[in-house]
């Protein structure tokens, strides 16, 4: 049996996905998962799933983010001012640009 | 600096020596399991053990060193086979492909390392205890992998039953020397080198061992029934493994010729 392994590298960070260990079950697959995905790299937690249990949809089967333009969407209330003061907002622009520029939207 | 005599040692030198050498010597035999293990995360698991087991090792030969001013080599590389203190539990060569043995070894080794470290988180000699409590941080994962296991190789019934009930009545005996008194036994207790007497230590082992063991369906000998092995290991007696596999790790040191040792781009690399 597969057991996907995530992560997580801080308390607070997200969990990443970073491999799978063959394991007969989830107490097995946390021992293992210990030593073949927590022993070299900074690790604060791991999580373990089977992989069977993970549902995936991709890019052959949807148009993630749809056909059409939506940069009318995008989260740009004050043009005029310089976002940097929150650190959120102007992330969000740059990524929503970003996207919107690698579907060919802009 | 001579090489240290099982008669002839301190009461620290010969507990640190006990330390050593048992961790030494288990972690060689887990590594003879590199890329034969049953899978290749029980490999990893076992290889990261192990050397955890040689970490530890390092400590106590470290302290040997520092304290009372032996070489590496007096220590490992050119010390007589007769003059190593580890258990012969930890010296038994592998039945082959027998994953079971190497389970039900580290079992009753890893419950008998927890008690023993316990027994020296207070002791007097302070370089000692200082250490004790990183090693103790891992063998909670030894332990741990072991019981996961045997929990799962008894659990099944049939052949993997059968195997982990042969590992238990072949090394049970061997283990009870893992409580053996080297010379000066009363001298490490008296001096509070150990806070505990090996007999107490022994008895804490026997419950828990013969009670989990128990829980899975697994049978545990009489230890007043069983038939004692000669060697002790604490006494630098050991059993006919032992010369091979010293004979083995010490082969790449005498290979190595260090009368007239190679250097990089020298004549003689």
């Amino acid at each position: 049996m597969i057991w996907e392994v995530f992560r997580q590298e801080e308390a607070g960070d997200r969990h990443t996905h970073c491999g799978n260990v063959h394991a007969p079950d989830r107490e097995m697959a946390l021992l293992f998962a210990q030593i073949q995905h927590g022993r070299r790299m900074q690790t604060n937690s791991l999580w373990v799933a089977p992989s069977d249990e993970i549902g995936e949809v991709d890019a052959d089967e949807t148009e993630f983010g749809g056909t059409t333009d939506k940069s009318y969407r995008w989260a740009i209330t004050y043009n005029q001012i310089d976002a940097s003061f929150a650190e959120e907002v102007a992330e969000s622009e740059a990524e929503q640009e970003e996207a919107a520029e690698k579907r060919g939207d802009v | 600096m001579a090489q240290p005599v099982p008669g002839d040692l301190s009461p620290v030198e010969a507990q640190l020596l006990r330390l050593a050498d048992d961790e030494y010597v288990l972690a060689e035999r887990y590594t003879e399991w590199q890329i034969y293990a049953p899978t290749p995360e029980a490999d990893l698991a076992l290889a990261n053990i192990a050397q955890d087991e040689f970490g530890h090792a390092r400590l106590w030969f470290d302290l040997l060193q520092d304290e009372f001013g032996y070489e590496e080599a007096d220590l490992l590389w050119e010390r007589d086979p007769g003059n190593f203190l580890h258990s012969p539990l930890v010296e038994l060569e592998t039945p082959d492909g027998d994953w079971a043995d190497t389970v039900v070894r580290s079992y009753l080794y890893d419950v008998a390392e927890r008690l023993r470290l316990d027994a020296l988180a207070d002791s007097s000699f302070d370089p000692l205890a200082d250490r004790v409590r990183k090693v103790q941080s891992e063998e909670g994962y030894h332990r741990e992998h072991a019981q996961s296991w045997l929990d799962r190789l008894t659990g099944g019934g049939g052949d993997a039953h059968q195997r982990v009930q042969s590992a238990v009545d072949r090394l049970f005996p061997h283990a009870l020397t893992l409580f053996a008194p080297t010379a000066n036994e009363d001298e490490i207790v008296a001096a509070g080198v150990r806070t505990r007497s090996l007999a107490d230590v022994r008895a804490d082992w026997l419950d828990e061992v013969v009670q989990y063991l128990e829980s899975l369906d697994v049978v545990v000998p009489d230890p007043s029934a069983v038939t004692r092995p000669d060697e002790v290991g604490r006494d630098g007696s050991h059993t006919g493994d032992w010369a091979a596999l010293h004979e083995e790790f010490t082969a790449t040191y005498r290979e190595l010729g260090f009368d007239d040792p190679a250097t990089l781009r020298s004549e003689n690399a």
